[in-house]
């Protein structure tokens, strides 16, 4: 990662600490909790709701980089890759889980426009769905916009699941991502769905009621 | 890679699905057997059920494992094949998500894995009922095993032990005396959830046998939590690898002797007393020390059952029905006098032959565990036991029995000769130390 990002994840984060404190923060509170010259900041950043929206992408990105030293990381299952990142991007959220519980509805979930981080998160299903080769014929049809939206949908459920989460070390949050990465990888690398098609394509082009009389056989 | 099943109905479901599976397959070997039985095709069709009740019992995990292991113990109350696929319960569950082990070192220690140690090997070395355990290397350079526990197994024991209890109470008739088996089976279980108890325990037994005869682990305090435990990683193969090597008869006397004195030093002892004596627990190092791997299952044996426990061996020793008879009272297997009832003379013979059976290796000084006329004597009684509708003996059988008897299955696979008359001396020792 380099400096700049990471100074920015930094200031990124001191703007979540200060906006517990004062949601309207300045740009000058903010040079000060950061230890920068408020011009600095401008640098990076034009706005608070940039410096906001920018947490949640630096969660992305800090996620990103955590993958390069996981050993072993590119044979990981589909299920393990998609829990490594909702996993970590909870992890991550973590210490800043009140900053999260005021925000997140409003930053990421229900935004009017496409936040970055939805934008960043989406790319990110892609990169793994696409990268899994295990995935039936069929599921691979299915890589597209659609299941990277559901997808994201289904993220920001988890993170509402997570925050009303009470149990010791939230271990419900942990058991819903196995449970749900486990059902959608159940579902992807189920060769059923290729069966099936195989035989619906077979009855199409051979059944006698068929115009289309073109034989796969 | 599966997720584990947490709530009630998960579990449940499993249950159920496991019964209808191997209701089929039953049906399924009636039909066969109308046409004809043999002996082949009754051990390949136990083989199938077995494996298919294990499949669904590790998807369980928990409690409910617990119990698989428990019935691969009392060998004889299962066909061979179930106790052997029930074994591999003991350590050789699929494990679970790779992510979700970096997230619990993450929650637990504070930093991921790569983060914390030098190396750490994402693939677990064995994963039984309650968690897993991994190979890592420490920044320091030591070799630990890093045990994580399942999320959510702790909610899993109410859950699963309420199922086998509504379960029992349909079949047991004195109904509020199970309660206090199930009390004991529950405080135990949470126990085994407690990894900081675990690691202090590590600490006591390593303190008391670690030498040139066994090895035991070191607790790595500040790489542990309630749920994650580090203790320094021993190398030595299972019972299975051992036996697997084609050993010869010298080596296995020797781990033979090796884990009947390490139970007969904790009787000498008695503060506490590793009470899961199932071959997963138990490594055979290359410098031929005994190595004792999980301090999950430790008991404490109140005086006032242990040393009667105890007694009953110099009694049925001495043949002394009088007292014997005394001493079953006093430990709640019998409830009434066995010369005017009946049901209680059926238990009295019972126990007085099973014991005189389980006496038998300290009769004289060498006993020979390989007997095959001595395992089939064992398996006759757990196969003949009088299993009436009610709950009996003192609660701490349960892990009593446990002990003893995982000791002897565990002697018996081996095929071990055992030096046995120091040991006898250690029971005559410890009893008369009570009664001074």
């Amino acid at each position: 990662m380099n400096k700049i990002i990471e100074e920015k994840i930094r200031i990124s984060k001191c703007g979540a600490n200060l906006y517990l404190q004062n949601t309207r923060f300045t740009m000058s509170a903010l040079g000060e909790e950061a230890d920068l010259q408020k011009d600095k900041i401008y640098d990076y950043f034009s706005n608070r709701r940039d410096v906001l929206d920018f947490f949640y992408t630096g969660l992305l990105l800090e996620y990103k980089e955590s993958t390069h030293s996981i050993k072993g990381y590119s044979e990981f299952t589909l299920s393990e890759k998609l829990g490594n990142l909702a996993l970590t991007l909870i992890d991550l959220m973590e210490p800043h889980r009140e900053f999260v519980k005021k925000t997140y509805w409003d930053l990421v979930g229900c935004s009017g426009r496409r936040p970055p981080f939805e934008t960043h998160f989406r790319d990110e299903l892609r990169a793994i769905y696409e990268s899994d080769s295990q995935q039936s014929r069929l599921s691979m049809a299915f890589n597209r916009e659609p299941l990277f939206k559901a997808g994201t949908y289904n993220f920001h459920l988890l993170i509402r699941f997570w925050l009303h989460d009470l149990s010791e070390g939230r271990q419900k949050s942990m058991e819903l991502v196995d449970k749900w990465t486990s059902f959608v990888q159940e579902l992807h690398y189920s060769s059923i769905l290729d069966r099936g098609f195989d035989v619906a394509k077979f009855i199409f082009y051979n059944s006698p009621f068929s115009k289309n009389k073109t034989s796969t056989t | 890679m599966s997720d584990f099943p947490s709530s009630k109905y998960d579990r449940g479901k499993i249950f159920a699905k496991t019964g209808l599976k191997v209701g089929t397959s039953y049906a399924k070997h009636y039909l066969k057997n109308l046409r004809g039985s043999s002996d082949e095709r009754n051990s390949e069709f136990y083989g199938q059920t077995a494996q298919q009740i294990f499949s669904e019992f590790t998807k369980l995990r928990g409690t409910a494992l617990k119990i698989a292991q428990s019935l691969s113990i009392d060998q004889g109350l299962l066909p061979d094949e179930f106790s052997e696929v029930m074994t591999q319960a003991q350590y050789s569950v699929p494990p679970i998500n790779r992510s979700l082990v970096r997230s619990i070192i993450k929650r637990e220690l504070g930093g991921y894995p790569e983060q914390i140690f030098k190396s750490f090997d994402s693939t677990a070395i064995a994963a039984a009922s309650i968690g897993q355990v991994h190979r890592a290397e420490l920044k320091t350079g030591e070799k630990v095993a890093v045990k994580i526990q399942y999320p959510g197994v702790r909610d899993t024991i109410a859950s699963d032990l309420g199922l086998a209890k509504s379960l029992f109470k349909r079949i047991i008739s004195n109904k509020d005396e199970l309660d206090e088996y199930f009390e004991e089976v529950e405080s135990t279980l949470r126990k085994e959830t407690d990894y900081i108890h675990e690691g202090e325990t590590i600490n006591r037994f390593h303190e008391r046998f670690s030498s040139d005869r066994y090895e035991t682990p070191r607790w790595i305090e500040d790489f542990s939590t309630e749920r994650v435990l580090t203790m320094t990683y021993l190398e030595g193969v299972h019972l299975k690898e051992f036996l697997d090597s084609d050993p010869s008869q010298e080596e296995k006397d020797h781990f033979g002797q090796l884990i009947w004195d390490f139970f007969h030093e904790q009787v000498r002892d008695s503060d506490e007393i590793h009470a899961d004596t199932h071959p997963g627990n138990f490594l055979f190092t290359n410098d031929g020390k005994l190595g004792i791997i999980d301090f999950g299952c430790v008991k404490n044996f109140p005086d006032s059952f242990f040393i009667d426990y105890l007694r009953l061996l110099p009694t049925h020793l001495n043949r002394d029905l009088e007292e014997i008879k005394e001493l079953y009272f006093r430990l709640g297997v019998l409830k009434d006098d066995p010369e005017t009832n009946e049901k209680e003379k059926e238990y009295f013979e019972f126990c007085l032959n099973y014991g005189f059976t389980f006496a038998m290796p300290y009769q004289s000084d060498t006993y020979d565990f390989g007997d095959p006329e001595y395992r089939d004597m064992i398996r006759g009684y757990t196969k003949n036991a009088p299993i009436g509708n009610e709950a009996r003996g003192n609660k701490h059988f349960l892990y009593s029995t446990r002990v003893h008897l995982g000791l002897y299955h565990f002697l018996m696979k081996l095929g071990a000769m055992v030096q046995t008359k120091k040991s006898r001396e250690v029971v005559e020792e410890r009893i008369s130390e009570e009664v001074g």
